[in-house]
């Protein structure tokens, strides 16, 4: 029994490769702020190197604002035969691996997980789901973003 | 025995709760003088064949059963004691099926399928009965669901009413506070999922509040 979603089914498997992008104090400060983090080694970088940490230190979540960096594919969505276009981003998780720090360079690599339709109140929703995983200039993985986005059916 | 016939853990792609969380709240439940026996898990398009909570269950001394809730043409369908053909006859992600075929297979496999929060605005069987569909193997339904906005388990009460429907309920949990606001009072002993599907075809059940598991019920 065939579902009607069509799209780029190709896609699986491939990673798309992003970066490097820059990591500065400044952008660390901006994003503890925004989150309200107090701990000092997330503002400050005396109070980092003070705990063993080359500079001022990340926040876990930080690359959800890193992923926004990273462009990602049309998969050429089509539902019962249409074309789906818009939507709106559906969520993040984040898993943190190993500590981001100010002069770390990250590269990013995505692909995509799954596309799935789903049914609600509001009639039917297709969930695109991507996950890009950050490794920094030694090639450690310091998080793995899984993120979702939802095309109207 | 009281049995959360609706729920969905972190396997389900909307859902935040574990499963230890849901038994955890469970025992509080239980010391507020509530009745609760047991859920039903029943994740989102799928059917979870390699999870086993039999260790948790004895762990918190509450049965936890699988099942799933599909997305149909015609509404979301609760599917109980899932069997492997059944999910081999069954493209259990496709949004598109036919309520009734999935109704009849669940049969043909020994499982059981029930019609969720039919009177849901948009979406439940109610909604495709008043556009002229008939369902003619549909004889239980989700009669009480705890994520119902106002006016919707009213309607599956007039549906059961109209069309002599039996009723079950479930809580429809995604967060852990939410478990067993709505659960079914079955006469039979159930352990597992066959006797569950059992307890079904047996028409021995009713649907109940939360409220009604005291020993003081506020409502039957």
């Amino acid at each position: 029994m065939a579902t009607e979603l069509e799209y780029d089914r190709s896609l699986y498997g491939i990673e798309h490769d992003a970066g490097p992008f820059e990591v500065t104090e400044s952008q660390i400060q901006a994003f503890s702020r925004g989150i309200a983090e107090t701990n000092p080694i997330y503002t400050d970088a005396a109070a980092a190197k003070s705990q063993g940490f080359q500079d001022i230190v990340a926040p876990p979540t930080f690359c959800t604002i890193m992923v926004h960096r990273v462009s990602l594919p049309d998969i050429g969505l089509k539902f019962g035969g249409k074309p789906v276009t818009g939507g709106m981003h559906a969520g993040q998780r984040v898993q943190a691996r190993a500590p981001i720090t100010a002069g770390d360079h990250l590269t990013a690599s995505s692909h995509l997980k799954e596309v799935y339709p789903k049914t609600g109140r509001t009639g039917t929703m297709v969930f695109i789901v991507w996950e890009t995983t950050f490794r920094n200039q030694d090639g450690t993985v310091v998080a793995d973003v899984q993120e979702s986005f939802i095309r109207r059916g | 025995m009281y049995l959360d016939m609706h729920s969905h853990s972190v396997s389900s792609d909307d859902s935040r709760a574990t499963v230890e969380q849901y038994l955890k709240w469970i025992q509080v439940l239980r010391k507020r003088g509530h009745v609760v026996d047991g859920i039903v898990l029943t994740e989102h398009r799928k059917f979870d064949y390699d999870k086993d909570y039999a260790a948790l269950a004895n762990q918190y001394d509450v049965v936890v059963l699988k099942g799933s809730e599909l997305d149909t043409r015609y509404g979301h369908v609760l599917v109980y004691g899932v069997t492997e053909p059944l999910t081999k006859d069954i493209d259990f992600g496709n949004v598109a099926m036919d309520t009734r075929e999935l109704l009849k297979a669940a049969r043909q496999h020994g499982a059981y399928a029930v019609p969720a929060h039919p009177g849901r605005f948009g979406i439940g069987l109610t909604e495709y009965i008043q556009q002229g569909e008939i369902f003619d193997d549909v004889h239980i339904v989700e009669r009480l669901n705890g994520g119902s906005r106002k006016g919707e388990n009213e309607r599956a009460w007039e549906l059961c009413d109209d069309k002599g429907y039996l009723g079950v309920g479930g809580s429809d949990a995604h967060l852990t506070s939410h478990i067993c606001t709505c659960l079914t009072r079955f006469e039979a002993k159930i352990s597992n999922e066959a006797d569950l599907v059992e307890a079904l075809l047996s028409e021995q059940f009713q649907p109940v509040w939360l409220e009604d598991t005291t020993n003081n019920p506020t409502s039957e």
